[in-house]
């Protein structure tokens, strides 16, 4: 079993203060036939929002150093072995990425805990079912391929991340979150109502008005208040994914 | 920006708000009450007749309304967050959204399992931050509204489409606009004086005739050519139906309903009734416009014809829990005499026209919609 290892590119951060987000590498690149690089895959538009807010946060404090910090992740053997590719891909692509981190099925989730990630995502359930159950906060990427991607980030968190039912105040894979949660909250204060380059919003599908409240509750307890809200009351929710186009989800990957 | 670290969420339900107090009840506090009534479940967007309001329509929130003008979007929230557990009171739009309610429980009572229902929706610019004031004041004024959209400051468009919104009510002309040209039937509705009392049990909904149910062609003779022309052209066209205007789907939703009622034998008494109150005449023009009504098959309860006397007198007659009108003139009007009245800007009416300076059509909320498509803030003369 090869184990993972991990790489460091020329733009790593100040480590300290920064909000590490991995990303698997099978969504950020697509594999081209006939190419030597890879092609763009379903997660550019995200990181270059996530480059937006960096970007904005620097021009409102040259010395900021809550900054979103990228990793690039593989899960599989087989990007495992394509290193030198995604590297060379990400420099072609002029990516801002610090770490490479190139693990396989069995070590992955190991692997984003030793790098302290606050963040995971990819576009596999199961990946994030595993991540999540090991303690690291993870959440689905959203992909709107027909849409033209949009200039803000945009966070969507589930009601069934945020609350549990039937089970009182008891909250899910919000407790667990909490670290997360209150930094993103700060990174969210620094720009005003008008004009974020983020935009945090809460989606309850089932339950009433009341869960929806609680969810907008929960999240203000970890020092985030949400921009949207939308309460579905049991309404079909793709074709509001659809008006949103949220960049990634939070929401409950059990069952 | 300040947090709200305390009181977060009040909790609907029977004998909470008994003497009148407002103060809500802290989240925390939340279990230790017994569970409220079980509610009935919502009906699918698509079997039901969405009607999608804006938070200014339904609440007054005027007060608060001139805080952002005035003071900007941070004290606006600021205000808001600390005054959460304030439920707002009742604006123009309550007491149409009361009677809706009122017609389903009489519809469930008849129809149990079906999802034929109005279904109120909750469709706002402003930012989840008001969230919890606007769910709390729903919760004390004992609404029955689960849905909502809280847009941040985007176009609400989209979400409409998504619900299949039957009709949008809004106090933002430029949305209201925005909503006609996409198919959605929409009005502007206006925060006024003193309105007069209304039915609970039944609902009652006026419409004007031209550029509202039917299209704006034939008002375009009248202002071209004169009333004499428009007299001579009505009754040459007599048998040829006119053009369906933006509200003419409305009117078809509630004749549906209204035949479910008809069907369990309560024609006498239905609980909704529908009024046509146009400015034409019963002896001449009006004869087209009854046609066309028949040749698409719809009712109308009752058919005023005014001949060009002022609106008014005529609904405070009837009391109708809403009235459309393409003409601000007539909107006005109405409302004056206590009708919640409200704008169709659609047709040739709207050229040229300068928006009535009597009744305060407030500029849009939240200015952000810069996300939005072209943004005409009206401002208007306050008062």
């Amino acid at each position: 079993m090869t184990a993972s290892i991990c790489a460091a590119s020329d733009t790593r951060k100040n480590a300290e203060h920064t909000v590490v987000v991995a990303i698997t590498s099978h969504s950020v690149f697509e594999s081209r036939d006939g190419d030597d690089v890879f092609g763009a895959g379903l997660a550019f538009p995200l990181l270059q929002a996530l480059q937006r807010v960096n970007e904005q946060l620097l021009e409102g404090n040259p010395d900021e150093s809550l900054l979103f910090d990228v990793v690039l992740v593989t899960t599989d053997r087989k990007q495992q072995q394509q290193r030198s590719l995604i590297m060379s891909s990400t420099t072609h692509h002029g990516l801002d990425v610090s770490r490479f981190c190139f693990s396989c099925e069995e070590d992955f989730v190991e692997s984003l805990q030793t790098n302290a990630v606050d963040l995971f995502l990819s576009t596999d359930r199961k990946e994030l079912l595993q991540a999540s159950e090991q303690g690291v906060v993870s959440a689905l990427l959203e992909t709107h391929s027909a849409s033209p991607p949009l200039e803000q980030l945009r966070i969507l968190f589930c009601g069934d991340f945020l609350i549990q039912p039937d089970a009182g105040l008891k909250l899910a894979g919000a407790q667990s979150a909490k670290g997360f949660l209150s930094r993103l909250g700060e990174v969210r204060r620094r720009f005003s109502v008008q004009d974020s380059p983020l935009s945090i919003t809460v989606l309850t599908s089932r339950g009433g008005r009341e869960s929806c409240g609680s969810a907008i509750c929960v999240l203000r307890s970890f020092g985030i208040n949400a921009d949207e809200a939308y309460c579905l009351a049991g309404a079909p929710r793709a074709p509001i994914l659809n008006v949103l186009q949220p960049h990634f989800i939070f929401m409950s990957f059990d069952g | 920006m300040s947090q709200n670290n305390g009181q977060c969420l009040t909790v609907g339900g029977p004998g909470l708000t008994e003497n009148g107090s407002n103060r809500g009840i802290a989240w925390e506090d939340h279990e230790k009450l017994s569970t409220p009534t079980r509610r009935p479940k919502s009906p699918q967007p698509g079997n039901a007749i969405t009607i999608a309001v804006s938070s200014r329509v339904l609440f007054n929130m005027e007060k608060e309304q001139q805080i952002f003008e005035q003071q900007g979007m941070e004290e606006y929230i600021k205000y808001q967050v600390e005054h959460e557990t304030e439920p707002f009171s009742p604006g123009p739009a309550f007491s149409f959204v009361k009677a809706l309610e009122a017609v389903n429980a009489q519809l469930r009572e008849l129809y149990p399992s079906s999802e034929e229902l109005f279904d109120v929706v909750l469709i706002t610019n402003n930012h989840a931050y008001v969230g919890l004031r606007l769910i709390n004041t729903i919760n004390h004024h004992q609404l029955f509204i689960e849905r909502f959209c809280m847009t941040g400051g985007n176009s609400p468009i989209g979400y409409m489409k998504a619900y299949h919104t039957n009709l949008y009510l809004s106090a933002d002309a430029a949305k209201v606009r925005e909503a006609l040209e996409e198919g959605i039937a929409a009005a502007t509705m206006f925060t006024t004086g003193k309105l007069k009392e209304v039915s609970e049990t039944q609902l009652r909904v006026a419409f004007d005739g031209d550029a509202v149910l039917f299209s704006d062609e034939s008002e375009r003779i009248y202002k071209a050519h004169g009333l004499d022309k428009f007299f001579e052209h009505e009754k040459a066209h007599e048998n040829k139906p006119l053009d369906h205007g933006p509200l003419k789907g409305f009117l078809e939703v509630l004749g549906k309903l209204q035949k479910k009622f008809y069907d369990k034998g309560q024609r006498m008494d239905c609980p909704i009734r529908t009024y046509l109150v146009t400015a034409r005449s019963a002896a001449s023009s009006g004869t087209r416009a009854l046609k066309t009504l028949r040749s698409w098959g719809l009712e109308i309860d009752e058919a005023l014809f005014l001949a060009g006397a002022p609106k008014g007198p005529m609904l405070e007659k009837i009391r109708p829990h809403i009235f459309f009108d393409d003409q601000m003139f007539h909107v006005e009007g109405a409302a004056e005499m206590g009708t919640v009245a409200c704008h169709v800007p659609y047709g040739i009416a709207q050229r040229g026209t300068k928006s009535g300076a009597k009744i305060k059509e407030t500029s849009c909320g939240p200015k952000l919609e810069i996300s939005g498509p072209g943004q005409n803030i009206l401002s208007e003369t306050k008062k």
